[in-house]
């Protein structure tokens, strides 16, 4: 018996997880998508090393010091870096295919995430044709506005 | 072995925080280097603490605490418990590679579904997890046997709720701060028979941080150095039928720290323990592992009074674990309170003696699978 | 600055699609092939460490829990350790400086993981944030993807020079893992394939792109002293570094990668290494990506920067070259992530010992290891060598 192999391959078991969760947004985080909701783009600035951070951020983490300083920001900025993405997994918000961006907003010093759309995205060779580093983008809003990164809807090329 | 001691420390409250993640640990963190006078850049190392147990619905916790924990381009790595962070901290400072090491511990227990959602998932997929199998359901079946085998009673059991709590009422930072009587407790839900809902530590929040750091530097950063004599761990088998659950694996990794530290007589030498319980009549058990009773005579210990705040054997005068549960944070906050009652800092929950040394101690995993302890000295 | 660490045993499972095995005794596999390089049994080792990748991959948290059997940790002091895709480096980093510490001579050090048991994607992507990062998160390789589009852009590298160099990056990795008895991808392919296979994320396709792996592996470490007695021909531990930049993606520069170029050079320092591309041997990268790898050629000083694309198609880095990278194949043959770490050290100790077969460096001496993690965060490296 106890040389024999089993006949069957072992076999896998079927398992699914889900968890709920109740995550706290913040006081500095609450203020900024207060901010979207007003159609505005609000930032904090380090008092030490100048930096103006979007998403804000209640602290910088390089000089280790409070930020206390709100800003708005600019609703155009240039493309520090993109995507296309034609990737799908469980759990993924945005259906692919889609153009991921790093949008360095003006009057800020680093790269906001975000998503370009607003024309035919289908065709990768198109899209590439459209999107260039450095160009501009400018953010359109969502006319529903619901305090989450998607009251704005997207950033289109300014052309 | 190189001397090193705690040179700072700071400990959110038990309340629930309106914070998000990021900026909450900020806070605890910044707290710690500004009463070090330390700038974050000078810091050796940063050790971060946090689970991934998908905590706050997050994985690869150290990523978002990396910011908050002020370890942007500094050496530093994370570890699943704060014990074991502590520890790590310790051996890189032994090392002689660091002189200080900044632990910080991340756990926001609103944020997080019920303890036993999320300790389920120690369990394996096929035998444990389908059977129910997490940590209360097992510390239950381990509490039946302790009654059985060791005639411990469910009052003496009750009487630990009672003094914890009781003690939790000096104590600012914990989470559960009200006053009970054994009745109340045994007259608590029924939460996995034998054990009742006062029994099982809460869902608390907690972000804890320590500066660790080598002698010289440590007589810099403060006054007051705490030194660590000693630490331990040890791990038992994962299956709950292959292990003897009063038996397990404390008594080993105490063993491991009282050598390092030079302890003979634990009972004698320890001044306060800070167990962590996360039941009830845990604290009896690993009181008797730790050699600060007999085995078999947690109940007469708790009977005894000696183990009271004002007793000759402290335990517990944060109000321990019951009283303020942050999962993975919750060894530093024991670690915390030593350093608070070597220093003489506890304020209302400061014991009645002098307190020379003092034992922190930290558990995980079913019915303690894996134990930790560190011995501090004033 | 301590006491001296070495690496007297490593072992590797088969890695690939394992459902043949559970998750234990997978692990399982890997220790007992490391107590059988190092001639011990699981009685002489004085503590373990262990880490996959902290995102319950495989619905499973706190696996050291679990895996206190397979892994020897009954009765012994463990620590578990974690962060992120550069979980291998770090459990490493714990092996040497637990033993470096003096708290233990002999420890053992584990890294595994089970991908094809849950997704890697929908797991890994919940290190973004939920309000502003994981909404436009493409998973890992949109990540990567524009990490390299920015790198692209700042150094003014042609499309097609890149897309030349990551296809040939991808070839000689599939050519080195034909070589590995270990390795989880083996197919041969061409530079044609590489740069004709389907769009992932562009301009990176299939075949530039990490498989998911089941895999682990284990490393032995050991004090001066025992490794002297133990072990013919140990690897030493010349130096580690470990970083990390902010959560944020578009915080730091990551086309000059702050985080891995300090890592590597914490680790030079320790090691006294100023010239990486003459005095290394060999590297092993952590390559999930091509074009990624080429961003760490150029962190790691094996090239200037935004030369990258040059050095690779001039042969720089192939088994032949100046400085051989991946001859394991690397983590774009094979990466179960939690493992994928600590492979590479693996790898870099059996070049520097002679041990590494088919795919051995002659006369390789010193190496370099590596890992990276989290959202283009975290790096780790650990340089090994044949000398104390």
């Amino acid at each position: 018996m106890a040389d024999e192999k089993p006949k069957e391959k072992p076999r896998e078991m079927r398992a699914e997880v889900t968890v709920p969760y109740e995550m706290a947004v913040g006081s500095n985080w609450h203020r900024f998508f207060e901010g979207l909701k007003e159609e505005k783009i609000l930032g904090t600035k380090c008092r030490k090393c100048n930096r103006i951070f979007v998403p804000p951020r209640s602290f910088c983490p390089r000089c280790f010091d409070d930020n206390e300083e709100w800003v708005e920001v600019g609703q155009e900025g240039r493309i520090e870096t993109w995507c296309y993405s034609n990737l799908m997994f469980p759990g993924q918000t945005l259906k692919p295919p889609f153009v991921p961006v790093q949008v360095v907003l003006d009057g800020t010093d680093m790269g906001f995430q975000h998503r370009i759309a607003g024309f035919d995205l289908s065709d990768f060779e198109k899209v590439r044709a459209l999107v260039k580093f450095g160009g501009r983008v400018r953010a359109v809003w969502n006319k529903e506005k619901k305090g989450t990164i998607f009251d704005i809807d997207y950033f289109e090329l300014v052309t | 072995m190189r001397k090193m001691a705690i040179a700072q420390f700071a400990q959110s409250a038990g309340v629930e925080s309106k914070e998000n993640l990021m900026d909450f640990t900020y806070r605890i963190s910044k707290e710690v280097l500004d009463k070090a006078g330390l700038k974050r850049s000078e810091v050796g190392c940063v050790v971060i603490a946090s689970s991934d147990i998908f905590h706050s619905g997050l994985s690869c916790a150290n990523a978002i605490d990396w910011d908050g924990a002020g370890a942007f381009m500094v050496e530093g790595t994370r570890a699943e418990d704060s014990m074991f962070a502590f520890i790590y901290a310790c051996m890189r400072i032994m090392s002689g590679h660091f002189d200080t090491v900044l632990v910080t511990s991340i756990v926001k227990g609103s944020e997080n579904p019920e303890n036993d959602t999320l300790t389920g998932f120690f369990a394996d997929p096929f035998y444990m997890r389908p059977l129910g199998i997490n940590e209360t359901t097992a510390a239950a079946m381990q509490m039946r046997e302790y009654m059985q085998r060791c005639n411990i009673t469910e009052e003496q059991c009750a009487k630990v709720v009672v003094k914890n709590l009781g003690n939790a009422l000096f104590n600012p930072y914990a989470h559960v701060r009200k006053r009970v009587t054994v009745d109340d407790v045994l007259n608590s839900d029924v939460v996995s028979d034998p054990l009742k809902a006062l029994e099982c530590a809460p869902k608390s929040e907690g972000v804890a941080s320590i500066l660790l750091a080598a002698e010289d530097k440590a007589k810099k950063l403060t006054d007051k150095p705490v030194w660590v004599k000693g630490f331990g761990t040890s791990m038992d088998h994962f299956n709950l039928g292959d292990r003897d659950l009063l038996n397990g694996q404390l008594k080993i990794a105490a063993g491991r720290a009282y050598k390092m530290a030079g302890i003979r007589n634990p009972k004698k030498e320890i001044d306060v323990a800070e167990i962590c319980e996360p039941y009830a009549f845990q604290e009896l058990l690993w009181c008797e592992k730790l050699g600060l009773c007999g085995d078999g005579e947690g109940g007469k210990l708790i009977d005894s009074g000696v183990t009271q705040m004002h007793g000759a054997s402290p335990v517990n005068p944060s109000g321990g674990v019951l009283a303020m549960n942050p999962y993975v944070s919750r060894g530093l906050y024991r670690l915390i309170e030593s350093a608070m009652q070597i220093s003489g800092s506890a304020g209302g929950h400061q014991v009645d003696k002098k307190v020379k040394t003092a034992l922190a101690h930290g558990t995980h995993g079913f019915a303690g699978q894996c134990h930790s302890l560190v011995i501090l000295e004033g | 600055m301590g006491k001296a660490v070495a690496i007297i045993g490593t072992g590797q499972t088969k890695h690939g699609r394992r459902n043949d095995v559970s998750y234990p005794e997978l692990v399982r596999e890997a220790v007992k092939a490391a107590l059988e390089d190092a001639g011990l049994t699981p009685k002489d080792i004085e503590g373990v460490v262990s880490g996959t990748m902290p995102s319950m991959m495989e619905g499973i948290s706190d696996t050291h829990l679990y895996f206190a059997d397979a892994i020897c940790e009954v009765g012994k002091p463990v620590l578990k350790v974690e962060t992120c895709g550069s979980t291998g480096q770090s459990i490493a980093h714990c092996g040497f400086y637990w033993v470096a510490s003096g708290a233990a001579d002999i420890v053992l050090v584990v890294g595994s993981e089970k991908m094809f048991e849950g997704d890697g994607q929908a797991t890994m992507s919940t290190v973004a944030d939920p309000w502003f990062l994981k909404p436009f998160s493409a998973g890992a390789p949109g990540v990567f993807t524009m990490q390299a589009m920015e790198w692209m852009h700042r150094f003014n590298i042609p499309e097609d020079k890149a897309r030349e160099a990551a296809a040939l990056i991808s070839l000689t990795n599939h050519d080195n893992a034909l070589n590995n008895p270990f390795a989880h991808i083996k197919i041969t392919m061409t530079i044609e394939d590489a740069k004709n296979a389907f769009i992932i994320t562009y301009p990176v396709r299939l075949l530039d792109v990490c498989p998911t792996s089941d895999g682990a592996c284990a490393v032995i470490f050991a004090s001066e002293e025992k490794a002297k007695k133990i072990c013919k021909k140990p690897a030493w531990i010349k130096g580690v570094g470990f970083r990390g930049e902010e959560y944020f993606l578009g915080e730091s520069n990551k086309s000059i990668w702050p985080s891995a170029t300090e890592a590597a050079k914490h680790a030079y320092e320790q090691a006294g290494i100023k010239n990486p591309l003459k005095e290394l041997d060999v590297a092993e990268v952590y390559n999930p990506f091509t074009y990624q790898e080429m961003i760490f050629y150029e962190c790691f000083g094996f090239c200037p920067r935004g030369e990258g694309p040059d050095y690779v198609l001039k042969g720089t880095f192939t088994m032949k070259g100046e400085l051989p990278c991946d001859p394991s194949g690397g983590v774009l043959c094979t990466n179960p992530i939690g493992a994928s770490g600590l492979i590479r050290l693996a790898e870099a100790a059996l070049q520097v010992t002679g041990k590494a077969g088919a795919r051995q460096i002659d006369g390789a001496k010193l190496a370099l290891s590596h890992a990276m993690g989290g959202i283009d965060q975290f790096n780790g490296v650990t340089i090994v060598g044949a000398d104390l």
